[in-house]
């Protein structure tokens, strides 16, 4: 491929030529840098993050009135509360004798832990808010019609796993906010007809929210429900591929 | 119907415009980016801010009052309120749920695809939906905590005397009728229906006597209005010509949905005090519960 060179390279030239077309990072964005279509549509197919897109796309579907990006959004508040979820797990003992500790701990003590535990506490929240009103913008735009069938009963698997998430998460700081909220959500799920008072002891391994409960909402926050959820997100995001990219009009 | 079965193309139901396509990078990754940073530094700066709660260690035995769950949960805590616990707390959230999974095996029509609103009379279904899931939900709440009754009287100087009492909420239907006794206790079933409840954790049963008032305010009431009201929506705009396809029925009940669980959702939120009394948000103050204090 002739590749038209400039007849007198500038400084941001030769700065840009040794920065992108150098050994070590050819070796590993294989493309170079994304200046011309043929790399860019490679850079989308061989790069693995990238390649969770297509290489083209319908006009339509850039246009941010479109999703508003709501999807995606969902979808980096999950990648963001993995980030701040794990470095709270550095501090965090899910122990009745510590966790309220360790939170003080946290905010107090722990360098940058304050704005970890809000980033953390404010994605959780948004993220809530960002997958119902997504949920709104698939309905309205009418994409759950054939053949997206059960792509839309994926979203709904979705929606109740963040709200599970959220919810196992609500328990953890200790405080009363955090056990009396538990305590009347439990007592919800143990309204159920027949199976409620079972559902409840299994969910708190108790009669009451204790430390079994503790030690059950944290390992189901951290580890069960996330895997859950990203083995979901990555059907959700396959099928959308499969079933020719996002809906538009016959 | 096995002749509807047809079989429809798997991978691929459209062709591709390939003229009207443009290329991921840079026209979508670089809206993604800006995306993902605006989000990035408006929680940043709002987590600068604002702290996260943390209240006093968990206590068991101090009961802040209101008890709240999380905000997310506080609709199905305001159903909570005005019905049977199980109702409210599983099996309308359950047959939501699953009916809300069931959508497009209702409504199986490719037509308004791939736009906002995309069929004729939509914008007006919703709306007129949405206004009434709004307004209804609030009325029927008014109605349920007795405020409606309370305005009558004490600003429009209304009564309708002691016969009329039974009117001014759900509950009250229970308390001020002349119910028989035998009505309160009617035996219906033999044996006891609670399979699993060995844990000791239920109360006397529920299944063998039926409380016929407490059964038609709990659940009976309930269940005529939530079957009922958005049934009544749909059949109305299908009688006024509103609703023709099957889209247009979801639209309708999706809308109500919407604006009804946003109310349910507010008011649990902002508008529920001690004893989960209706009162105004500035008016909402939360005891910590102190024991031997109320
Ligand atoms: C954790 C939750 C979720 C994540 C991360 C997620 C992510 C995404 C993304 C990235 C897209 C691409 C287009 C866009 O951004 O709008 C998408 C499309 C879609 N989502 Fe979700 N989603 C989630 C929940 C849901 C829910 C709750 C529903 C519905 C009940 C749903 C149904 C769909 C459907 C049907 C499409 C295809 C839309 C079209 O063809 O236009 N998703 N999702």
């Amino acid at each position: 491929m002739a590749v038209e060179a400039p007849a007198k390279p500038t400084l941001a030239d030769k700065i840009y030529d040794k920065m992108f077309h150098n050994y070590v990072w050819k070796s590993i964005f294989r493309t170079g840098y994304p200046n011309t279509p043929r790399n860019q549509m490679l850079v989308v197919a061989t790069n693995v993050f990238l390649h969770l897109h297509p290489t083209r796309i319908h006009r339509t579907h850039v246009k941010v009135t479109h999703t508003y990006c709501l999807g995606g959004l969902s979808f980096f508040m999950f990648l963001g509360l993995t980030v701040t979820g794990i470095l709270l797990m550095f501090y965090y003992v899910p122990s009745v004798e510590r966790a309220y500790l360790d939170m003080q701990n946290i905010t107090t003590t722990v360098q940058f832990g304050q704005l970890m535990r809000n980033m953390h506490r404010w994605m959780a929240h948004a993220m809530v808010i960002l997958v119902f009103l997504h949920m709104m913008r698939v309905f309205y735009t009418g994409a759950y019609k054939p053949p997206r069938e059960f792509n839309w009963v994926v979203g709904v698997i979705l929606l109740v796993l963040t709200f599970l998430l959220s919810f196992t998460g609500y328990l953890l700081p200790w405080d009363q906010l955090a056990f009396w909220a538990i305590t009347v959500g439990s007592n919800i799920a143990g309204s159920a007809p027949v199976l409620g008072p079972k559902t409840r002891f299994w969910m708190l391994g108790g009669f009451e929210v204790g430390p079994e409960s503790l030690i059950r909402f944290y390992t189901l926050h951290v580890i069960g429900l996330p895997l859950l959820a990203a083995i979901f997100m990555a059907v959700h995001f396959w099928r959308i591929r499969r079933d020719g990219g996002l809906a538009r009009p016959l | 119907m096995a002749t509807t079965v047809v079989a429809r193309p798997v991978a691929r139901p459209q062709a591709r415009a390939r003229d009207e396509e443009v290329l991921v990078w840079p026209d979508l990754v670089f809206i993604e980016f800006i995306a993902a940073m605006l989000f990035t530094i408006t929680l940043f700066f709002l987590s600068v801010v604002v702290n996260a709660p943390l209240l006093d260690q968990a206590n068991a035995d101090v009961t802040p009052n209101p008890s709240k769950a999380p905000w997310y949960l506080l609709n199905l805590q305001e159903l909570l309120l005005h019905m049977n616990a199980a109702m409210a707390g599983i099996i309308i959230p359950t047959i939501w749920l699953v009916i809300l999974g069931a959508f497009p095996y209702f409504d199986r029509d490719n037509e308004g695809q791939g736009v906002y609103f995309g069929t004729d009379g939509a914008v007006k279904i919703t709306i007129i939906a949405a206004a009434i899931g709004f307004f209804g939900t609030w009325a029927l709440i008014l109605w349920d905590s007795g405020k409606v009754a309370f305005f009558l009287h004490d600003w429009f100087r209304l009564s309708g005397g002691d016969s009329l009492r039974f009117l001014e909420s759900a509950r009250s239907m229970q308390s001020q009728l002349p119910w028989p006794d035998w009505s309160r206790e009617i035996t219906y079933l033999p044996f006891n229906l609670r399979i699993l409840d060995g844990t000791g954790s239920g109360g006397p049963t529920t299944f063998q006597h039926l409380d016929f008032p407490g059964w038609l305010v709990e659940q009976a009431i309930p269940i005529v209005f939530i079957v009922g009201l958005p049934s009544l929506l749909i059949y109305g705009m299908w009688r006024m010509g509103l609703v023709v396809t099957r889209r247009d029925a979801l639209l309708a009940l999706f809308g109500g949905f919407v604006a009804s669980y946003g109310v349910l959702t507010l008011t649990g939120t902002a508008f529920r005090g001690q004893g989960q009394e209706l009162v105004f948000p500035w008016e909402l103050k939360v005891s910590e519960g102190i024991p031997g204090q109320e």
